[in-house]
């Protein structure tokens, strides 16, 4: 691995740290506009997005990298006011990490990058589309996630 | 979302907002297959992603078999079949040297089985292939792979 190449994939890295730290705060609004009894894939959803972000933080340190911290706040981009709008949220929380990922494979040097890459993209996917039903949007699917 | 201290620019979609918050531009202008991002790799990998377009090629194949088998269900995954081309069109674009397949393998659900699951199972098939190869991959090209194999894990689970 070339020093550049190194220096952008870890960039890349720190792009899906942002993003995981941008859907941690998010899923918080989405599971406080869902009903109870539906906050359930919320939760687990947080969870998921939680776990990477601390696998990824590790990653960047053990390279030695900057730490990407979580802003203090975030601007919604819509009003989260009913259970469509949280699933809306959630698509757009998942459409943005697909995209970082996306990029992370891009710029990746190597199989131990890429394969958590391609792993978690498709897990954002497979988040999403549940969330694209919820919302009520056809199609459920997207040919190309994040790119 | 942006972060709260800094204002929303006017016109930007829901998906621009938060690509830009998390520092992502260079994502959506930087990874799409055939945009100019650097080709790494060599004819090995050239191979590799052409080998994929057969498998594509397959997938479509499998649509067209579950809708003649079941048109009720190919009623309901037209637009994940229409995806799964849209795919194909990209993949040939990405690997230039191969041809359209005169005759991709199209073998048809059995007789008197799950149409659904089975086409499930040949989605199934066709992301993890994807996968494999994208980890091999570098540039544009694992870019391009992983997003279709995302793409077609959404697709087996819409089917599921």
């Amino acid at each position: 691995m070339t020093e550049d190449g190194a220096r952008t994939e870890t960039d890349a890295l720190r792009g899906v740290l942002a993003a995981e730290h941008a859907a941690v705060w998010g899923y918080g609004v989405v599971g406080a506009a869902l009903p109870p009894e539906r906050r359930a894939e919320a939760v687990t959803a947080e969870n998921a997005h939680r776990d990477v972000r601390d696998r990824l933080a590790a990653l960047l340190e053990e390279r030695g990298a900057d730490p990407v911290l979580p802003e203090a706040g975030y601007a919604l981009p819509f009003p989260v006011l009913s259970p469509v709008d949280a699933a809306t949220l959630a698509v757009v929380l998942e459409d943005g990490v697909a995209a970082a990922w996306v990029h992370a494979l891009d710029r990746a040097t190597g199989p131990g990058v890429r394969q958590p890459a391609v792993e978690e993209l498709s897990a954002a996917e497979v988040r999403a589309v549940r969330w694209r039903a919820a919302a009520g949007r056809s199609p459920v699917t997207e040919a190309f996630p994040g790119l | 979302m942006l972060p709260s201290s800094a204002p929303a620019p006017r016109g930007l979609s829901r998906r621009a907002l938060l690509v830009a918050s998390a520092g992502l531009a260079l994502a959506a202008a930087g990874c799409t297959a055939g945009s100019g991002t650097e080709q790494r790799g060599g004819p090995e990998q050239a191979d590799r992603l052409a080998a994929q377009v057969a498998v594509q090629e397959g997938l479509v194949a499998a649509y067209a078999a579950a809708a003649a088998a079941d048109a009720a269900l190919g009623r309901q995954v037209a637009a994940l079949a229409e995806q799964a081309g849209s795919q194909l069109d990209r993949l040939r674009a990405a690997a230039p040297a191969t041809s359209a397949s005169s005759s991709p393998a199209a073998d048809g659900p059995p007789a008197g089985a799950d149409v659904r699951g089975w086409l499930r199972a040949q989605v199934a098939a066709a992301a993890s292939a994807h996968a494999g190869v994208c980890v091999d991959q570098s540039g544009a090209r694992a870019a391009l792979l992983g997003s279709i194999a995302a793409g077609l894990r959404g697709q087996e689970a819409a089917l599921a």
